[in-house]
């Protein structure tokens, strides 16, 4: 269902919220297979490093004048909000198609809310960045699942 | 969607803070209520004649050495302020909340805009600099030095309680002054939290004092010899009629930033969606309660004739009306609203008043706030919805008056001159947009509207904090206004030396 009321508080709160959320996936993942930890250790880190940048960007840009409260407008938040659960009996090739799926769904969102915050000055640059960074990472995993020999 | 977390759990006890020191007042208590949610969030005091003395004399004894200290360390205290504001931004957004009733995307944008003007402030050792020319005459040079003038009294409106008493303080501050001020007691928390920062950040004790209360704190700062200047944002009749005539009587600078009725062209080439996006921030962010808001929206039919003129009236009346109708209403930590309460009931009932005199004076009414239904489970006492009226003319009392709330008059004009005179027919002279993919429209309108603020496709004309809050008529009393250059100018003295040694 299209959400009628997203306001740019409504899609920061979310933005934090995929990144906490990704961070403790990847987390999870170096406990699972302590020999990609420093891998999955780092894109932890590196999603804790996208919220802050998104939060900051947020908190430095919005102003009582511009149309925060309007500019996310039917943005459906619910289509991506991406399935991070790892199963206990998950293997590993499993789990990096999960991740796989979890990159490409942050990146859509990054990319529709960049497009739809085009009137909030720096906040679309700093989406666009987070999603480029998360391209990167869906390329190494799938390097990482070719690797795997799925 | 779930509530943020409010940081007021338990009702504050608020003090005056006089001298670095937080002072228990004399007078009688009067609760500070939550408009969303109907409960007391703090008691505020209504303070004396006495402690507002207190708090000038304090003022001027600092003043002396706080004037000497070095502009770079006057900034420091400054920059640490800047850096604690930063450290507290969400709870100060949510305080504002709480004590306003506006949205959490409001209440940012509000913190936001309150810490860039410490920023701008944080600049005074240049941009408080004189300038000079050597040998205006044989060995003589000349030069002008800004120099602070004492204290400033700075009284702060409800409608943004965090923000506007900041358009004035740092650049006060910065300059060498020192400053009394007064939230208003509606909703004076952030203030007393700004000025528990102030005080952490190093500001020494008298240069910067808070005193809550009402009118007797307000005559206490006008009447005071010792009072070089006012500040003032509030309603036009008493800024013209009590602030302003009264500065004029005791000798002081004042800035008296008052009332509004903006009006905002739709010209027959706006790009109507982002037109109608804008308007809905304008009319009704802070549920109207706003001198930057747009009040009424003329649909110009320039270069159309008759029939396509009311179709185009026609088509702005329904996107407008079909996306106000989309507008959450509801208590400002859902981040899904997008409109919060009235700040007291009586605002409400006043703007109740004036929608049953629109539909007294013909004007039809298209969506009518009265008929709000709350999703939330809330007490509905300062709730109203977006409201929309058509067929307003410039001459109805709802197409003149301040209404200071949710209501959108709209009008029709067949030329752009017809809706510039209407906009010169009303008193006041904030703000006013135009929405238009032409230049020339745009050119000719920030050319001729009497109005300090121009938008041209911006619904809120707010001027940065390195820019002068202007206004023009009715809204404004005063020469130079707050913020920016004028603020350094308003709250220094050109003092011209002409020197020769033998």
């Amino acid at each position: 269902m299209v959400q009628a009321n997203v306001t740019a508080a409504a899609v920061m709160s979310f933005t934090k919220a995929l990144e906490d959320d990704s961070s403790a996936f990847y987390k999870k993942m170096a406990d699972r297979w302590p020999e990609h930890e420093v891998q999955f250790t780092a894109f932890a880190r590196d999603c804790e490093r996208s919220k802050t940048q998104v939060t900051r960007t947020y908190q430095e840009t919005i102003s009582d004048a511009l149309d925060a409260t309007f500019s996310f407008e039917g943005l459906d938040l619910d289509k991506y909000r991406p399935d991070m659960a790892l199963p206990a009996d998950v293997g590993y090739s499993d789990a990096l198609r999960i991740a796989i799926d979890l990159e490409e769904t942050a990146i859509a969102f990054y990319r529709i809310a960049s497009e739809q915050a085009s009137l909030l000055a720096t906040i679309p640059r700093a989406f666009n960045r987070v999603a480029k960074r998360r391209e990167k990472r869906r390329l190494r995993l799938e390097s990482l699942l070719a690797d795997a020999g799925s | 969607m779930a509530l943020l977390r409010e940081p007021i759990e338990e009702p504050l006890d608020l003090r005056n803070y006089i001298d670095g020191e937080w002072v228990e007042s004399e007078g009688e208590l009067k609760d500070v209520v939550n408009p969303a949610t109907g409960k007391v969030i703090a008691r505020v005091p209504i303070s004396t004649a006495e402690e507002i003395d207190e708090a000038v004399a304090a003022a001027q004894e600092a003043y002396l050495d706080w004037r000497t200290t070095p502009p770079l360390a006057r900034v420091r205290c400054l920059f640490r302020l800047k850096e604690l504001l930063e450290e507290n931004f969400e709870e100060l957004s949510r305080i504002q909340t709480m004590e306003h009733g506006k949205t959490i995307d409001e209440s940012r944008g509000e913190t936001r805009r309150g810490i860039e003007m410490v920023e701008v402030a944080t600049g005074i050792p240049s941009l408080m600099m004189g300038y000079n020319l050597e040998d205006i005459a044989s060995g003589i040079d000349e030069y002008l030095i800004r120099q602070p003038l004492g204290v400033f009294g700075i009284i702060g409106p409800f409608n943004f309680p965090f923000m506007v008493p900041l358009w004035f303080a740092p650049f006060a501050v910065a300059t060498g002054n020192c400053i009394v001020v007064k939230p208003s007691s509606e909703d004076p928390i952030s203030q007393i939290k700004i000025v528990e920062l102030a005080d952490e950040a190093g500001i020494p004790p008298g240069v910067w004092n808070v005193v809550n209360g009402g009118r007797t704190v307000v005559s206490g700062i006008l009447d005071h010899p010792d009072i070089e200047g006012v500040c003032f944002v509030g309603s036009t009749p008493v800024g013209r009629d009590v602030i302003y005539r009264r500065c004029g009587e005791t000798g002081k600078r004042v800035i008296a930033m008052c009332g509004a009725k903006n009006f905002s062209l739709v010209m027959p080439d706006a790009h109507l969606d982002r037109t109608i996006a804008a308007c809905m921030t304008s009319f009704f962010g802070n549920a109207g309660q706003r001198c930057l808001s747009n009040a009424n929206l003329v649909v110009v039919g320039e270069g159309l004739g008759e029939e396509e003129l009311d179709a185009f009236y026609e088509e702005v009346i329904d996107r407008f009306v079909a996306a106000a109708k989309r507008m959450k209403v509801g208590y400002g930590l859902d981040e899904s609203v997008q409109m919060g309460p009235l700040r007291d009931a009586s605002k409400k009932q006043r703007i109740i008043r004036y929608i049953e005199k629109g539909v007294e004076e013909g004007a039809k009414l298209r969506l009518d706030g009265r008929q709000l239904e709350l999703d939330q489970d809330l007490p509905g006492a300062c709730f109203l919805g977006p409201t929309v009226f058509q067929d307003v003319t410039p001459d109805m009392v709802i197409g003149r008056e301040e209404i200071f709330g949710p209501v959108a008059c709209i009008m029709k004009a067949s030329t752009f001159d017809q809706a510039v005179d209407m906009i010169h027919s009303n008193p006041y002279g904030n703000a006013a947009s135009i929405f238009t993919s032409s230049g020339k429209w745009a050119r000719e309108f920030q050319y001729r509207v009497e109005c300090g603020n121009i938008g041209v496709n911006i619904g809120i004309a707010a001027p940065m904090a390195f820019f002068p809050f202007s206004g023009m008529k009715d809204s404004f009393f005063g020469t130079l206004h707050g913020q920016g250059r004028e603020a350094i100018r308003f709250f220094t003295e050109s003092k011209v030396v002409i020197q020769r040694w033998f």
